[in-house]
């Protein structure tokens, strides 16, 4: 799996492609796992270009803000598209994850 | 021939047994069941040490020297592969709670109608051959194909085999597993009061681990339920539960109801799942509103809302997972709530049990050639038009 990385004052902006089900959730956490260095003070996940996202694709963004947890860091998604956001609302993980309209409002968030 | 089932009756009332032995002399005969007694746990426990082939425990709650609840406790480190079924007074759901917490397969209560005993016994042995099945299994384990085998055998087990029945409604429910993900299970009980509990939930990953979860799930449900006539309540014990001890961060998605046929009045608490569809006799249909909660097995000491409807004669509830609204065509659109809503717009179903079927049959028409990617689960309760 594809993940377009840029960081922007500590913050790891990682853009998410097409989908994540339960077929390529491992990739997807692979990616991740790999694109955090030690010094990164927050992940920001842009969601813009995703299309579908399951509960395995989930679980693995939560796994990863526990990861974060631990090198105190957080985490944060940003741009979710109507079905997007609405696989968060029903699950309730837009109470557990930070969701911001965009980039640049997330940035400012995480930052504070 | 296989060998015969052994079973441990714990009970201090010496009527017991030859009652047992009489009862189920035909079984016994036919080569099914062999029996063996203890009077109170401390014996029960060195009948285990000493007879490593006893396949499942039959036990009393209240007995001298050891009580049933905490046999329950010990079982496990003597074989933790033996399944245990309670016997208690009608209407004891404290303790029946009490034992299903502490991981009983299942209850029945007394007076013991023993054609429901034998049925229970049943039961729970096919549960435990599914279980050793996948255990041996798993002990060979090379590719990530048998895994996936024995997880699914796992998650067919603690489908149930028959629903409740009423004058007043029906039940219906299925699933249809998916090759590789799967996570989806249902369950229906049978509460006191004539209250039936209706359970759908979908865990978030997939393999042994999920199917563990899975069932943990189940068995904590269960326990849940029995006495607690709050859904809200019911979701928040199990979260909390769930979470006690969930290094891996599963979650699992839960739609909990429970229906009172007098009343038709449905009590209804969402964790994180799909809002059950409404569906009215002359076809129409609304989403019933979300309660606020999120999955469970994340967050402890959270609070879980409820809501409630009462179903009109006439009127239908589909409890359904993602699989269903999320199911995919070529052109990767989604079936979704609408499409599920369409199906009763375009002929308002007169049998259930035949809507309940359709549901499946219109998802698969619309996925056409894509193949499946999540297991679709669709249980349907139906409050009738009028009594036969």
């Amino acid at each position: 799996m594809e993940l377009e990385t840029r960081r922007e004052e500590g913050t790891l902006i990682a853009k998410a492609q097409s989908r994540v089900d339960g077929a390529n959730a491992r990739e997807f956490q692979d990616a991740l796992e790999a694109a955090i260095d030690a010094g990164d003070r927050a992940l920001l996940l842009d969601l813009e270009q995703l299309s579908y996202i399951s509960s395995a694709g989930l679980r693995v963004i939560l796994l990863t803000a526990k990861t974060l947890g631990k090198q105190d860091a957080k985490l944060a998604v940003c741009s979710l598209s109507d079905p997007i956001r609405e696989i968060f609302e029903v699950s309730g993980f837009d109470k557990i994850i930070p969701i911001h309209p965009s980039q640049t409002e997330a940035l400012t968030a995480l930052k504070s | 021939m296989p060998r015969p089932a052994k079973i441990l009756v714990v009970d201090d009332e010496p009527d017991l047994e030859p009652l047992m032995l009489q009862r189920m002399r035909r079984h016994i005969r036919a080569g099914r069941y062999e029996f063996l007694f203890a009077h109170n746990g401390v014996e029960a426990l060195e009948r285990l040490r000493e007879d490593p082939g006893i396949d499942m425990v039959l036990s009393d709650i209240n007995m001298p020297q050891m009580d049933g609840l905490t046999l329950l406790e010990q079982i496990p480190q003597v074989d933790p592969d033996i399944r245990s079924v309670i016997i208690s007074a009608y209407g004891d759901m404290k303790n029946i709670r009490t034992a299903m917490n502490r991981g009983a397969f299942d209850f029945v209560t007394k007076p013991v109608d023993f054609e429901d005993l034998k049925v229970t016994i049943d039961r729970t042995l096919r549960h435990l051959a599914e279980w050793r099945e996948a255990l041996a299994s798993r002990d060979k384990l090379v590719a990530l194909q048998n895994e996936l085998d024995v997880a699914s055998k796992m998650q067919q087990s603690i489908l149930p085999a028959e629903f409740p029945k009423g004058p007043s409604y029906q039940i219906v429910g299925s699933m249809e597993p998916a090759r590789s993900v799967g996570g989806d299970f249902f369950d229906v009980m049978s509460l006191e009061n004539g209250r039936i509990g209706l359970a759908v939930a979908d865990v978030s990953d997939k393999g042994v681990p999920a199917a563990l979860f899975m069932m943990s799930t189940r068995t904590l449900l269960k326990g849940a339920a029995i006495g607690n006539s709050d859904p809200g309540a019911v979701l928040r014990e199990v979260n909390d539960l769930l979470h006690e001890d969930n290094e891996a961060s599963m979650f699992v998605t839960v739609l909990y109801a429970e229906y009172d046929p007098a009343s038709g009045e449905l009590h209804y608490a969402n964790g994180g799942h799909n809002p059950p569809l409404l569906v009215h006799a002359d076809g129409s249909s609304t989403l019933l509103p979300l309660t606020d909660g999120i999955a469970l097995g994340l967050v402890p000491d959270l609070k879980y809302g409820q809501d409630s409807v009462t179903l009109a004669p006439g009127d239908a509830v589909v409890f359904y997972t993602d699989g269903v609204t999320e199911a995919m065509n070529i052109e990767n659109d989604e079936f979704g709530t609408e499409g599920l809503r369409a199906i009763f717009a375009v002929s308002p179903p007169s049998n259930w049990e035949e809507a309940n079927s359709a549901i499946f049959e219109a998802v698969h028409a619309f996925a056409g050639d894509m193949p499946q990617s999540d297991d679709i689960t669709c249980v349907t309760l139906w409050r009738r038009e009028s009594e036969p």
